[in-house]
Order: C-alpha cells, then sequence, then structure tokens
C-alpha cells in the first residue's frame, strides 16, 4: 500500500438537486478515522463513496489499486461495511447470519464465533434478528463487517442505540482489528467514543469536509457539533 | 463451536467457490420462505383462483378438440383456450414471485452488503434466478394435476412431452424475471415497473408454450410438436436471455 491507501479528490454527490458532497479531497491512511458532523452533513453518503456503492457525479475516488467501485471484485474483498441498516436477514437467526455472510466473504466458520463472542452477542446467537432489539442488531452488524477481517472498515452510526458496556464492546472490536495497513472509517455522533481511539478526525458540514486533523491533533479537536433536531439525515 | 443452524448455512466455508456461494445464497432463500412464506402463498392462492373461476366459467372440455365460439366471431379449439389460460396463470403468478425477488434483501438493508460480497455478479444472477425457478415449479407442481383434473386433459403418454415444455419456459422465464425484478428493484414503483418491463420480453416465449400445450393437447405426438419449430425457439430464447442476464445482472444493479 502507498502512504494514502485512500484518496478522494473533489468528490461530488449529487441526488437530484441535492448536493451530499461537495468538492471533498482527502486522504485518508492507516488507522482509524473518525467522521464527524450534523445530520444531513454526508457522513453515510461519504460512507457509501468509499465502500464504492455510490458512484460520485464527479470527482474521484481510488486506492491504491484503482478507482473504488463495488463492480470491482477485487475491491469488495477489501471492505467491510456496516451501513444505516444492519444488512442482516430478519428471519434468520444471528448466527446463521454471520455463518451465510462468513461464507460469502471466505471468512473462516471460527470468525463466527469469535465475533459472537467479542460483540457480547452470545445470549442472542440463536434468536431471529427480526426479533432483536436495535442495540443487538447493531452489534450483530459491526460483527459481520469485521467477520472477514477486512481491510478497509466503514461503520456507519455503530454506537446508535447501545449501552455504555455495548459501546465498550464495539470500540474493543475495532481496536483489535485495526492493523498497519488497515483504514477504517466511522462515522458517528458519538465523537467522544471514537477520539479515545481514533488516529484521525474529519468534521463534514452540508456535504464539505471543515476539518480533518491526524494524530494528536485531532485529540485536541473542539467538541464536534451536535445533531440539528429536523436537519434530516 | 459453531451451533447445528449455523453448520446447514455454513458449508465448505473458506472455499470461496462460486458454485457453494451461489448455493449459499439459493439455501437462504430458501430458508427464509419456509420460514416467512411471503411468496408462494400469495403465488399459489392467485392460481387456484383462477383456476376455479376457470373451470365455472368454460364450457364442457370432455373433447379439447371441439371448437368454441368467439364474441367477436370465428372459432377456436378449446384446447387453445386451456393451454392460453393455463400459461396466463402460470405467467401472472410468476409476476407475483418475482416481484418479491429482492424483498429480503429490502427487509433487512442487505442489498448493499450483497452487492459488496466477493461473488461475481452471475452468482446473484444464478442464485435468484434458481430460488424463482423453484417457486415457479412449485406453483406448476400443483396446477398442473388440478388443471387436468378440472378439465379433464388426459396426456396419457404426453405428459412427458409437457414437462419438457414446462421446463424450457420456466428457464427462459426466471430468467427474464429474474433481471427485471433486479431493474424494478431500483424504482420507487417497482410493482407496477415489473410488468412493463417483462411482459414484451415475455411475448416469445410464452407463445411458444401456447403453441406447444396446444399441441400436446390435441394428442399431437413430441415428433409432431417438435417439427413445427416451438422447441427450437423456446432452447434459443433460454439460452439468449441466461447468458444476458448473467451478463448484464451486474448494471442492473448498479
Amino acid at each position: 500500500m502507498t502512504a494514502a491507501p485512500i484518496r478522494l479528490s473533489g468528490v461530488e454527490v449529487a441526488f437530484g438537486r441535492t448536493l451530499a458532497l461537495t468538492d471533498v479531497t482527502l486522504d485518508l491512511f492507516p488507522g482509524v478515522t473518525g467522521l464527524f458532523g450534523p445530520n444531513g452533513s454526508g457522513k453515510s453518503t461519504l460512507l457509501s463513496v468509499l465502500a464504492g456503492l455510490v458512484r460520485p457525479t464527479s470527482g474521484a475516488a481510488h486506492h491504491s489499486g484503482g478507482p473504488i467501485r463495488a463492480a470491482d471484485e477485487g475491491w469488495r474483498r477489501l471492505v467491510g461495511y456496516a451501513g444505516h441498516e444492519p444488512g442482516l436477514y430478519p428471519a434468520l437467526t444471528v448466527a446463521e447470519n454471520l455463518g451465510l455472510w462468513a461464507q460469502l466473504f471466505d471468512a473462516p466458520v471460527r470468525r463466527v464465533d469469535e465475533m459472537i463472542e467479542r460483540l457480547g452477542l452470545g445470549d442472542r446467537r440463536d434468536t431471529p434478528v427480526r426479533s432483536l432489539s436495535a442495540g443487538y442488531k447493531r452489534r450483530a452488524s459491526v460483527a459481520r463487517a469485521l467477520l472477514h477481517e477486512p481491510h478497509v472498515l466503514l461503520l456507519d452510526e455503530p454506537y446508535a442505540n447501545l449501552d455504555d458496556d455495548a459501546a465498550a464492546a464495539v470500540s474493543a472490536a475495532v481496536v483489535e482489528w485495526r492493523g498497519p495497513d488497515r483504514v477504517g472509517v466511522i462515522a458517528t455522533h458519538g465523537a467522544k467514543k471514537v477520539k479515545a481511539f481514533a488516529d484521525a478526525g474529519i468534521i463534514l458540514k452540508h456535504g464539505r469536509v471543515v476539518s480533518y486533523r491526524r494524530g494528536a491533533e485531532q485529540l485536541a479537536e473542539p467538541p464536534i457539533a451536535t445533531a440539528t433536531p429536523g436537519s434530516g439525515a | 463451536m459453531a451451533t447445528e443452524a449455523t453448520g446447514r448455512l455454513v458449508k465448505d466455508a473458506g472455499n470461496g467457490g462460486f458454485v457453494s456461494k451461489t448455493a449459499a445464497l439459493v439455501r437462504k432463500d430458501l430458508r427464509i420462505e419456509a420460514r416467512g412464506r411471503d411468496t408462494l402463498p400469495p403465488m399459489l392462492a392467485f392460481t387456484l383462483a383462477v383456476v376455479l373461476l376457470l373451470a365455472f366459467s368454460l364450457p364442457d372440455a370432455s373433447r379439447l378438440d371441439r371448437p368454441v365460439g368467439l364474441p367477436t366471431g370465428g372459432t377456436l379449439l378449446l384446447a387453445d383456450v386451456l393451454a392460453g389460460f393455463l400459461w396466463v396463470t402460470v405467467l401472472f403468478a410468476g409476476l407475483i414471485g418475482f416481484a418479491r425477488t429482492f424483498e429480503v434483501e429490502r427487509d433487512g438493508g442487505a442489498l448493499d452488503v450483497l452487492l459488496l460480497v466477493p461473488l461475481d455478479r452471475s452468482g446473484l444472477f444464478a442464485a435468484k434466478a434458481v430460488s424463482n425457478l423453484v417457486f415457479v415449479v412449485t406453483v406448476e407442481t400443483l396446477l398442473l394435476p388440478v388443471y387436468a383434473l378440472l378439465f379433464g386433459i388426459d396426456l396419457g403418454s404426453g405428459w412427458a412431452a409437457l414437462v419438457l415444455v414446462v421446463l424450457l419456459v420456466d428457464v427462459g422465464f426466471v430468467c427474464v424475471g429474474t433481471v427485471f425484478s433486479a431493474l424494478a428493484a431500483q424504482t420507487s414503483s417497482r410493482e407496477l415497473m415489473l410488468p412493463l418491463l417483462s411482459l414484451p420480453a415475455l411475448v416469445p416465449v410464452f407463445l411458444a408454450a401456447t403453441e406447444l400445450t396446444s399441441d400436446l393437447f390435441t394428442g399431437a405426438g413430441l415428433d409432431d410438436v417438435a417439427a413445427r419449430g416451438w422447441f427450437t425457439i423456446l432452447a434459443l430464447f433460454d439460452v439468449v436471455f441466461a447468458t444476458a442476464g448473467a451478463l448484464v445482472f451486474d448494471f442492473t444493479l448498479e
């Protein structure tokens, strides 16, 4: 991998007349980057661009191996993604879901049990996902994204609906996943939780990067603007 | 230690094989249907309702080569009418099922994750097509005996030929239905879009199906039926749409 495994250059994403991202230019380096900003600031869209699920209207998103596109099977192999929705089949149990995704992502079977243990899902492993609370679904979603030990981990609000213990389990799983050539991006309102272990922090506002700090700088970041009620996602 | 339930789904994990992943996706769809019963019951309910209505509305079917008068003038063999209704029933029952092709992914937001699976998109197409094929064949397995019973259809040795026709029709039908269900799934009015998109493409396959079935109903042998060329048309249709479906599925999901 190069010094900047992921590079976005002038990325703009428009949904109809609405600009979700405007002129986003940044390099993402190995480590965990917190992605902060109020509702509607473009965090989820940026994660979708990084996953290759949304193609920029203009500008370019590249990784060290080429353009970022979900159509590229090589890129798909590298990515672990947990979006807004859990990405799990409601009729299947937690263990069945993780077992299925493990097979599809070429993860060894033992990872299913490891992630169930790591994320504190042991007492719900045979519960259908549709019967889980929102917090358990979130944990199962993070477990799914980590199953194949991806090189690029993209988590959208992984702390939503989690109590302190569950949030700590998620943080511990991400910290354990972190490696010298791995790039993680966590979009969250829970800035404090991510700042505890993040290597960099990005603040988005109205689809623009208003701050990008790395290393010790980001730890000194002032408190992130909280969500504005009713501002939309 | 993996539970039995996990073990059933995790077969050959780590092999990364196209076939094993595709099979895992099919098993997933069938298991979800077995638990949720969201797709087959409406298909079957529609099918049985149509067959019952036909049983009360069509004339005595004791002679399938009997001419039936048309309101617009002229006549038609009863076998043609029955063959037409048979395939119209299969067509619309199938469309009911195809409309739900990606609903299992939509329910839990799994479509995005599925699009990131390191499996050639032709594998996703094959998995969805096979799942749809199972649903359509299940409907036909119940429909054909009921149809034969209610309308006194005795094909004798012609049943084997009818099964061949059904299989050839089904392959093309599910390939077209699966591709267009993926396209329709990207739109907000997918229930409307699916028939609008797929019906024009399905005309040739159901035309061939009706012609072949009508001939079989009137006692024509397989050789006679094959000589008219409809088998070739169906086989070509299957090859073209199975190949095209596998190739374009990537773009339909983008």
